[in-house]
This record gives C-alpha cells, structure tokens and sequence, in this order.
C-alpha cells in the first residue's frame, strides 16, 4: 500500500474519485413503529418475519447520572442484582434470572450508559413470551438480599478485571470521563472493585426505589413480534411503577486550553493512541456528514500507518480506526491505534492528527462519493442484529423525530456534500483529548 | 434442494426466470439453478439494508493433484482483485459500494463472501460472477495475491488456534487435501507456484457449473438475472474428501507461538443426528462465557483459552479442540475431564436447558445476512444444504430438538475417546498482543 503522507491529503482526496452513481439508490427498509405507553414510556416495534428470534432492549433512566460521585458503580450493581434474581421454576428448583432465561433459550445483559441502563433479553421466537415475563417478573421485584447482592457484586468485579485488560477500553473510559458534561456521567461504567465494596442491600434497593420508574424508559422489540401475545412488551413496560426521575447534578469546571492528554498504564504489551473529538447527535443536520468524514478519516489513518491488509482484512488492518459514538451521549469520534502492530504508531498517530488539522482548515477538492458509499455500507451493516437495530431504533426515537434509523442515516449519508464535511471538520475536530495507554514500566518518552 | 436440471436452465429465457421467481416469492428460502449453470440459494430478509453475496466451490486446497499447497488462495485472490471488463477488480468494486470482501480457503472448499449496501446487490452479483466465472488472471493479479498470501501467512504464525488446526489435521488424514495447509507454511512455497498454475486452477475450480451463489439479507430473486459468465454444462465436482491415517498419532510441533490441540475423527454430514451431538457437545462444553469449561476458566480468571468445535465436513467431520493462552496442560485435563464426564447421560433437567441453550445460540449465530449466506454455503458444498443451521424448522433444527442424554452420551463415547494431541511449542518468547 502506498505511503500517503499528510502533506499530499488534498490530492489524495482529489483523486480519490468514484462515479456518482457508485452511491446508488439505497433500498427501503420498513420503518419501526412508535407507540406511547403511558406514563411516560415508550414502545418501539421492529417486526422481522425472517428471523428466528426476539430481541427486546429495556432501557430505564437509570445510568450512571442518577449516581452522586460516591456511588460509582451503584447503577450496575443494581443491574446486575435484578439479572442475578433467583427466581422459581416450574420444578420448584430456583435459578438466577440470567441462567433460568439461559435454561429456556435465551440470553440477558445489560450495559450501563451515562444516562440509561438498557437490558437486552433475546430468546427463540417460541419461548420469547416466557423469557420476557420471567425478566418481567424480577425486574419489578428484584432480590435486593445480601447474598444476591454479593453476589452480583463479585460478577462485576470479575468483568472489571477482565475490562482493564482491554486497552482501548481503558482509553475510552478515560476520554468519557473526561469529555461528560456531568462528572458523575463519566464514571467506569462498572465502577471500581473499592467502590462497589462499599454498597450494601440498602444502598441497592434506595437506588432502584428511587430511579426504576417508567418515566423516559423505552422497550424496543424486534424478530418474530407475531409470536408475543399483544400485552407482553406493554406489561414489561408496566413493571415498573410510574414516575419520573431526574439526574444528579455534579458539576465539574469545564477544562481550558487546546489539546489535553491523558496517560495509563496497564498490564499490556504494546501502547495505545486514541484521541477523542465532539461529535453530532442523531437529530443534527452534521450527523451524515459526520459519518461521512469518519470514514474519511479512518481510510486516511489506515493509509497513513501502512497496514498491511492488501485484499485480506488482517490484525494489522483492524489496528487503526475510528468510532463514531452517535448513540452516546455527548456524542464523540474517536481515532485509535495500537503500537503494538504497526511500525511507526507515534508518528502514524501524529500524522493523522495532523491531518485532521489540515481537514479542518483546507478547501476540500474532488469527490467524496467512495467516502458516502463506505459510511453507508458500514452503517447498513452494523445494523443487522436484533440486538443493534432494536437499541437503535430506540436511539433515534429519543433523539430525533423518527425512529426509522437505517432510512434517516442513509438519507443523512446521501445529501452530504463537500462543503458539509469541510463544515463538520471545522466544526468539531478542534482541539482532542488525547488518551495514551501505555504497558507498565514504560514512559511518554519511551 | 430443488434445482432444475441443467439443460433446461440453460435454455431458460429472463422472463421464464422472473416468472418462475415470482411464483415462489412467498418462501423464506428459495433454490434454483443459475443461467448458465451453477446453483444458488436464496435467504430474503427485507427488514435490513444490507445484503451478503457468497460463491462457493469444491476445490482441493493444495490444487488437484496435492502438489501446490497454497494455490486455491492465489487463485481465490487472484481472481478478485484481477480487472474486469470495467477495468475495475471485484476487490475494488466491493470497496466502492461500501462493503468488504471475505475470501475463506478450506481444504476441500472455497468461500467467497461480500456484504454490500443492498442497492449495490445486482452490481456485485454481476461482478463476482465475472470475475469467478471466466477468471482472467495475470501476472499482476497473482503478484497481489502472493503479498496477501505472505501477510496471512505471516499473521496465523501467530494464532495457534489456526496453526494447530492444521497440524491436527495434518495427523489425522495422511492423504488428500486436508492432510495440507490452505497456506502453505514457507514463502518458497508461495513463489513457486506459475501464473499459468493459477490461471489453470481457476478455470476448473470456478467453473458455474462447480458453484452455489448464496444470497442473504435484502435481497430478491431478480439478482440472480445478473449473473454473467458461466459455461453452462456440467455439473458440481464430487466432495473433495482425504483419507484418513490408519493409527493417527500426536505429536510435538514448533511454532511462534505456545498451544495444546486435540482432534477426534467425527461423524459425515449425512449423520445428521451424530453430526449435531457433536456440535451440541462443542456448545455445551466450550461456547465462549456460557459452556461449562469456559465458565470454569473464567471463574479461575485464568488467561487459557479454548476454542472448541465440530467441523462438519462431507466425510468425516472433526471435533477440534485448541487451548491458548497459559496453564494449557491443566486446561487440557479440564477439557478431558469434562468429556469423560459427558460419556454418562447427563440428568434429563440438564439436559433440556442445555438443548434449549444450544438451539438459542445456533439461533443467534445466524441471524446477520453474512452468518446465513455463510452457512447456505458451506453445507451446500459439503453436501447437504436441507442440513444448514439457522433455516427455520429445519433438518438441523429437527436433529437438536430430537436429542436426548442416552444419545449424546453414546456419541461421546463412540467418537471422543482418545485425541490426537498436539503440542505446540514456541522456540521464541511470545510477543502478546494486547486486545
């Protein structure tokens, strides 16, 4: 693969030209639909004759703001003490909720987002009724015992240490933190071992009382809906009493100056480079062209760092890139690379903040349709889970007026133009936060 | 399968084949013969953007006579990244619409893969057909599939779980194609294989007539009008199958990289109901997070990791087990311990929870366009298409509902006694990544 340096992006960008038509027509796709629940909540229906199962996204206002600083890590355990219930089986024999909905063939998770805490339960389209009461069921009475409460603490901890071992995850940890409005919002998602060690039954159980309420909650469903009796995603929804709850408000002096770094060290092999910008929500006019400029950038990094992918996606061709975090809130983009497979990491990730830079402030020429087609093609195809349609759709629903997610991002993606992503660039790719994560014993020097 | 027999397709006018399409329009999954020979398999699903395009062959991996291990991978890439009449490649073309491009060689297959926007479905369809169909590869071509052959070559030193399950297989069958890498351990290798050797395996690996084209996610029938190319007679070569060692041994193995790998010789597709125990075994005992070995390595936090899985193949299939990661002795005796324990019935509670667990996961696993046109091809080439996991109320399905203790048990102590073991054992200190 040829070198590209940064000095020679306008030419490359130039030439990096395909036929308008390479972005043909994209195909329609039905839209979801919206139905409001009452009491504040809202349903979200995707429904796929073809596929096997059901898939169904709970998210409740119940993140990581609804924590004061010192409850780093109360949303989760909470979380994880509702999918840790026991609950009673048909042979009197009592199980978890994750292993009684494991045992009728399906799964659970959740995730912890600055705002939300979103279960996804997913099960073959025959047992899906049953799965979803019995997730139904401990989610409105979870078993806020010691014991059940430990031992949701000690899952935690095992996945906490298993997160710290993933090096882009530590570095994205730390840019979220730095880059949330709220400082509470920005907290590890899981917390730390020393945190959750301070949280009793009673802690769990205040926090659940206060913030599980219907208010803002969403239940997004999607696969073979045709096989749910019509109460069911309504009686989940029903679970939880009525109300709304408002975040907890920390405050934290916004950082001055340009460019800020952040430095980690882990037990890890090789160092990695990640630099965090602003980026648009869904519902902004910048969302496409924001899609669009990732993929640029992503191309250019991977050009910069010559990795050897030739025809053959590699490791070496998945050790850069760039994240597009639209469905988090603040929105950010994110470069990345990891010292550990390419040649020169220092200087390739310099370079592509150079480039930025450069992107920002230089009149683009050429066309940009190779950049369209692959931001389209990239969104089309990361979309095609039950799990990732279902939370999606549940994003634009909230932050936009319509929850048809695959229709607005490839209308946002096709009506980009030039001027739109020189915009964009200026717009948002100023000054980075910078996340190093390094191996131990090493040094910024090093 | 239902396919038309080969003379008439060939006769087969586009309105014919529309007319014929839209009849059976209403049904999930449909086959049919190609125009110009071939076959293909189509899996609509009009609820996502995306379509997945596969074209799968029978093909000896170390060419047809076992002497040029390494060429079908040439040839695979050759072929995508030589230009068409456009003057664009496959490999290109794919990168334009905004897809990606999957080339996978097996010892007795070849898979080609592309998931695209589904508005570039016809484009791509054409393409592929093109550029396999009437292969046009020169030096140039070649020359960029011997550097993506090298940079694999050079990144699977590095996975023991591909180098071990080489090495396994190289134990266990002593002649044919899979007793030989997909790609060949030695750059020498590589060079030595001609232009002219790669363009003559192309020709007869990827003839139509030797092809599935598999189409998955949203898509329509109207696609396959777009296929080119093709020479229309013939019909799919006969399963490219090795012979097995008589007295398999283990053995001991150098490499870049440390890993234990055990093998056991399984049953052919056409055992439908062994076939699945086997998977459902590989399931219940090694599916990352939720089978019984991995629960108790991450319960240990230790870094040992197992892959496990059957691989069904025409005849015989294989279980394959790999161990990575530290402590790999300990994992290895886990790994037997847990086997040992699985050739009693286990309790019928058990049981079905693990059934349902195991007819979820195959559930998940072939929910993307990409995971169903992937699976429509691969057990269409090894023989059994009405087999492939993920069709609804399917024979696979049928086969993992219909198991029960006694039988998996009685599996177990039939196909998975004694391994064939292999050590793997760097000459270097491991450089690790980090994830």
């Amino acid at each position: 693969m040829k070198l590209v340096s940064w000095l020679c992006l306008t030419a490359a960008f130039a030439i990096a030209t395909a036929p308008v038509s390479a972005l043909a027509a994209s195909v329609a796709v039905p839209a979801p639909s919206v139905e409001n629940a009452g009491g504040g909540t809202t349903i979200v229906r995707q429904v796929d004759g073809a596929a096997s199962l059901v898939g169904t996204s709970m998210i409740v206002r119940a993140g990581l703001d609804r924590q004061t600083m010192k409850q780093n890590g109360l949303a989760a355990l909470v979380a994880e003490t509702i999918v840790r219930t026991p609950l009673a089986q048909g042979d009197k024999s009592v199980l978890p909720l994750e292993d009684a909905i494991a045992a009728r063939g399906g799964s659970i998770h959740f995730t912890v987002d600055p705002a939300d805490v979103r279960f996804y339960v997913e099960a073959l389209a025959e047992d899906a009724p049953a799965v979803l009461d019995m997730f139904r069921t401990a989610l409105a009475a979870p078993d806020f015992s010691p014991a059940t409460v430990r031992d949701a603490r000690s899952v935690l901890v095992r996945q906490i240490a298993q997160v710290q071992q993933v090096a882009l995850q530590v570095g994205l940890d730390m840019l979220n933190a730095a880059s949330s409005r709220q400082a509470n919002a920005g907290l590890p998602e899981l917390g730390t071992p020393a945190s959750l060690a301070q949280f009793f039954s009673t802690d769990a159980r205040t926090f659940y009382r206060a913030y599980y309420r219907r208010g803002g909650a969403f239940v997004s469903a999607g696969g073979r809906l045709d096989t749910l009796p019509a109460e069911t995603l309504t009686a989940l929804a029903a679970a939880l009493p009525v109300g709304t709850t408002v975040p907890v408000t920390v405050r934290v002096p916004t950082l001055n100056g340009a460019t800020h770094e952040i430095v980690a060290h882990r037990d890890i092999s090789s160092p990695w480079l990640i630099a965090q910008y602003p980026a648009p929500n869904v519902d902004s006019r910048d969302f496409g062209p924001m899609l669009v400029l990732a993929a640029f950038v992503r191309r250019t990094l991977s050009d910069i760092a010559q990795v050897p992918g030739v025809v053959s996606p590699t490791f070496a061709s998945r050790s850069v890139g760039t994240v597009y975090a639209y469905d988090r809130a603040p929105a950010t983009l994110v470069l990345y690379v990891n010292g550990g497979l390419i040649g020169n990491p220092s200087r390739a990730f310099a370079t592509a903040l150079s480039v930025v830079g450069v992107l920002a402030a230089t009149r683009l020429q050429g066309s940009i349709e190779e950049f369209k087609a692959e931001a389209a093609g990239d969104f089309a195809s990361d979309a095609t889970t039950l799990e990732t349609r279902t939370w999606l759709a549940a994003v634009f629903s909230r932050e936009s007026a319509s929850p048809d997610f695959i229709n607005h991002a490839l209308a946002a993606i096709s009506a980009t133009t030039s001027d739109d992503v020189q915009r964009v660039a200026r717009s948002y790719l100023g000054n980075p936060t910078i996340a190093l994560v390094l191996p131990r014993g090493t040094n910024l020097q090093d | 399968m239902t396919g038309r027999p080969a003379f008439a397709v060939a006769m087969l006018s586009l309105a014919s084949l529309l007319s014929a399409v839209s009849v059976s329009a209403a049904i999930m999954r449909e086959t049919g013969s190609l125009p110009r020979g071939g076959s293909y398999v189509l899996y609509p699903d009009t609820t996502v953007a995306s379509a997945a395009v596969g074209l799968w062959f029978r093909a000896p991996a170390p060419g047809y006579d076992d002497a040029t291990p390494g060429i079908a991978n040439l040839a695979a890439t050759a072929a995508a990244v030589a230009p068409l009449a456009s003057g664009k490649s496959l490999y290109a073309l794919v990168h334009t619409v905004g897809g990606e491009l999957n080339i996978a060689v097996y010892p007795d297959i070849i898979g080609i893969g592309a998931v695209v926007p589904a508005s570039a479905t016809r484009r791509i369809v054409a393409a592929m057909t093109a550029a396999y169909f009437a292969p046009s590869v020169d030096d140039a071509a070649v020359k960029t599939a011997r550097a993506n052959a090298a940079v694999l070559g050079v990144q699977q030193r590095y996975e023991s779980d591909t180098t071990l399950h080489d090495l396994l297989f190289k134990q266990i069958f002593a002649i044919g194609p899979a007793h030989y890498p997909p790609l060949p351990t030695t750059v020498p290798q590589l060079t030595g294989i001609t232009t002219a050797q790669v363009s003559g395996y192309a020709k007869r690996a990827f003839r139509a007539a030797n092809a599935v084209l598999t189409l998955a996610g949203n898509v329509d029938a109207s696609s396959i009008t777009a296929v080119t190319d093709g020479g229309g007679g013939g019909s799919m070569d006969s399963p490219y199958d090795s012979k097995l060692a008589g007295m398999p041994v283990s053995t001991t193995a150098v490499g870049a990289v440390d890993g234990v790998g055990l093998a056991w010789i399984g049953p052919p597709i056409a055992d439908q109901k062994a076939a699945t125990a086997l998977d459902f075994v590989a399931d219940y005992l090694f599916r990352e997070q939720t089978g019984v070995v991995s629960k108790v390595l991450d319960r240990s936090q230790s870094d040992a990791l197992v892959i496990g899985q059957f691989i069904t193949l025409h005849d015989p299939g294989v279980m394959v087990v790999t161990i990575g990661g530290s402590h790999e002795k300990q994992t290895e005796k886990n790994v037997m311990d847990a086997l040992e324990a699985l050739q009693q019935p286990m309790d019928a509670q058990a049981f079905n929870a693990a059934r349902e667990a195991f007819l979820y996961h195959v559930a998940a696993d072939t929910q993307t366009p990409q995971e169903r046109a992937d699976n429509l091809g691969w057990y269409t080439v090894e023989g059994n298409l009405e087999y492939a996991p993920g069709i609804a109320h399917g024979n696979y399905e049928q086969a993992a509902r219909a198991l029960d203790p006694q039988y998996v048990a009685e599996v177990v102590r039939h196909y998975l006694r004694k391994p064939v073991v292999v050590d793997l054992i760097a000459t270097t200190p491991q450089k690790e990544s980090s994830q």
